[in-house]
């Protein structure tokens, strides 16, 4: 849309290869389909009905038992993100984007191949192209995991209960999803394989476990699956799993109902026919490296997204790099993206904020006796009366003392995270220091003001 | 079969039809009341309509096309009419396809190309 306010004459090629359960969806990409969007709303569902069982103590009144359909919730959810999909082509449309529902690969230089669901193939050039294929589930390479677990591309359109599950994984995703189906009433098992949340501060992620842990979710530490066969078809059915010991032989089995693989996404990129151009990618990882101005080593192919190698996968990052990659090309413009202090939250039952360096990295990075950390517990007002735990929300910042104590590292544990941190990733935009923080009088009573 | 039209006049009736068709595709544009000269009193509307009727021949067979005419002004005005509560209706002329959340809202109906999307579109 950025490139067509420009006068420039654009088309846009999505289409989404069906998971192995045959499903897919409309115009948006991952977050709008089977990412943010619907993983928000149901974990606003899951709160709600928290929400619901403290509002006794103030007051509600209502009979004992409070039930979760997933049918009603997942039939609002879906309805939205076609309202958006919709709203995206009319959008494309008024904007003169030309859009086509077909799957793009390169054929040749400054040629691609478009071919749409029924099979039918279009030759298109342009003088520029740009690469913003995301990424998918990855799947574990074990018997039964195709045929009979589901990936987040299946879970936000199930058209039944998932029932007693079983979440493979310790990613955000995994560690979310389970937030909320335990949320909604739901028996939910983690199987982890070493740590949670990887590359995000450990000091943290432990403390979101035990969370989760000490509200009904089960985890199983330490193990991998190794089979998934069908005792029952249904919908749902009963799956057994089988799984292994990452520590020695031992071995355990299983039943659930469904089970949900949340182990790492890979990226679209190898089928694209990127070798025909030339655009060299990560042989491992299939990501693509791309210069400071996402540009790939073909100069006229740029790529921005998940797919990039070494950036963060998130979409507000992605939207920002590629308006300003058309602004830079098209309007004389020079600013580049910043990928330094991006701030994102991980919607576990628990919220978690955050910005800048984890306690790790900032160790690693500037050498322990030059950083200082400040934290705190706190107990949010609104969780007193309903004598919700009183020492589980957390803050802490990370602080550089060699530069006047620059805050370097913000972490927030606790309801409404994302908003509580959005402000403070702006001040550190701006190199807040702990010294101007401390003077900045807190709004009371809210969690912020710790 | 190719497509057929319906010509209603408020919501009753123009649920009652939509249930009666329930299993085809069915696009309902709303407009504002006509008076004694055949004259909509939503000027939008009157510009709205010729260009839907246009398209009307790329809706897929056996569609239904039900041309419902909401009430007068001041039943439209009222935030708690029928259409606004129940439909989600937020202004006239609206052409949306029934059963999902594709719409398309006043001046994008003016749009030959987006009304010819709404039609052709899966």
């Amino acid at each position: 849309q950025e490139a067509a306010k420009y006068e420039k004459k654009v088309m846009v090629l999505d289409f989404v290869t069906p998971t192995p359960l045959g499903n897919s969806w409309g115009l948006g990409g991952t977050c709008v389909n089977v990412g943010c969007i619907p993983k928000k709303l149901m974990h606003q569902a899951a709160l709600l009905g928290q929400a619901l069982q403290d509002s006794r103590k103030f007051g509600w009144q209502f009979p004992e038992e409070v039930r979760h359909n997933w049918m009603t919730m997942t039939e609002s959810v879906q309805n939205y993100i076609g309202s958006l999909n919709w709203g995206y082509r009319v959008a494309l449309r008024e904007k003169k984007v030309t859009y086509e529902n077909a799957y793009g690969e390169f054929v040749g230089p400054h040629t691609v191949k478009a071919t749409n669901k029924r099979g039918v193939e279009k030759l298109y050039t342009a003088e520029k192209f740009l690469i913003a294929t995301g990424e998918r589930p990855r799947y574990l390479g074990i018997p039964g995991d195709k045929e009979y677990c589901i990936s987040s591309d299946d879970l936000f359109s199930l058209p039944y209960c998932p029932g007693k599950t079983l979440v493979v994984g310790a990613s955000y995703v995994a560690l979310e999803c389970a937030g909320f189906l335990a949320g909604i009433g739901l028996d939910v098992t983690v199987m982890v394989r070493s740590i949670l949340l990887r590359g995000f501060d450990q000091d943290i992620a432990n403390k979101i476990g035990e969370y989760m842990e000490e509200h009904g979710i089960n985890f199983i530490r330490e193990f991998v699956p190794i089979k998934v066969e069908q005792i029952e078809e249904g919908t749902p059915g009963i799956l057994k799993v089988t799984s292994k010991s990452t520590k020695g032989n031992e071995i355990i089995e299983g039943e659930y109902n469904t089970v949900l693989l949340a182990i790492g996404r890979d990226a679209c990129t190898r089928k694209i026919g990127l070798d025909k151009v030339g655009v060299i990618i990560n042989e491992k990882t299939g990501k693509i490296p791309v210069n400071d101005k996402e540009q790939t080593n073909v100069p006229y192919i740029y790529a921005i997204g998940d797919i990039l190698q070494d950036k963060l996968e998130l979409t507000p990052v992605a939207i920002q790099a590629g308006r300003l990659l058309v602004r830079r090309l098209y309007a004389g413009a020079t600013t580049k993206c910043d990928y330094v202090n991006v701030p994102t939250t991980v919607f576990t039952p628990l919220e978690y904020g955050a910005c800048g360096y984890s306690e790790e990295a900032a160790v690693k990075k500037f050498g322990e006796e030059n950083i200082e950390v400040y934290h705190s517990h706190f107990w949010p007002l609104e969780w007193t009366v309903p004598s919700r735990d009183n020492n589980k929300c957390y803050a802490k910042i990370i602080c550089n003392i060699q530069d006047n104590e620059r805050v370097i590292g913000f972490h927030v544990l606790g309801p409404n995270a994302g908003e509580v941190t959005q402000g403070f990733a702006a001040a550190m935009k701006c190199g807040i220091t702990k010294e101007q923080l401390d003077s900045t009088i807190g709004i009371h009573p809210v969690c912020a003001e710790v | 079969m190719a497509w057929e039209e319906k010509q209603v006049r408020g919501y009753t009736e123009f649920v009652q039809t939509a249930q009666r068709f329930h299993g085809r595709p069915i696009f309902a544009l709303f407009c504002g009341d006509k008076d004694a000269e055949g004259k909509s009193w939503c000027p939008d509307c009157v510009t709205a309509e010729p260009v839907v009727r246009k398209e009307l021949h790329n809706m897929p067979d056996e569609s239904v096309f039900i041309y419902c005419l909401v009430g007068d002004r001041a039943y439209w005005k009222d935030p708690n009419n029928e259409f606004r509560k129940n439909l989600k209706l937020t202004g006239v002329p609206t052409l949306l396809k029934y059963g999902t959340p594709q719409k398309l809202v006043e001046e994008e109906c003016f749009k030959a190309e987006l009304v010819r999307m709404l039609f052709t579109e899966d």
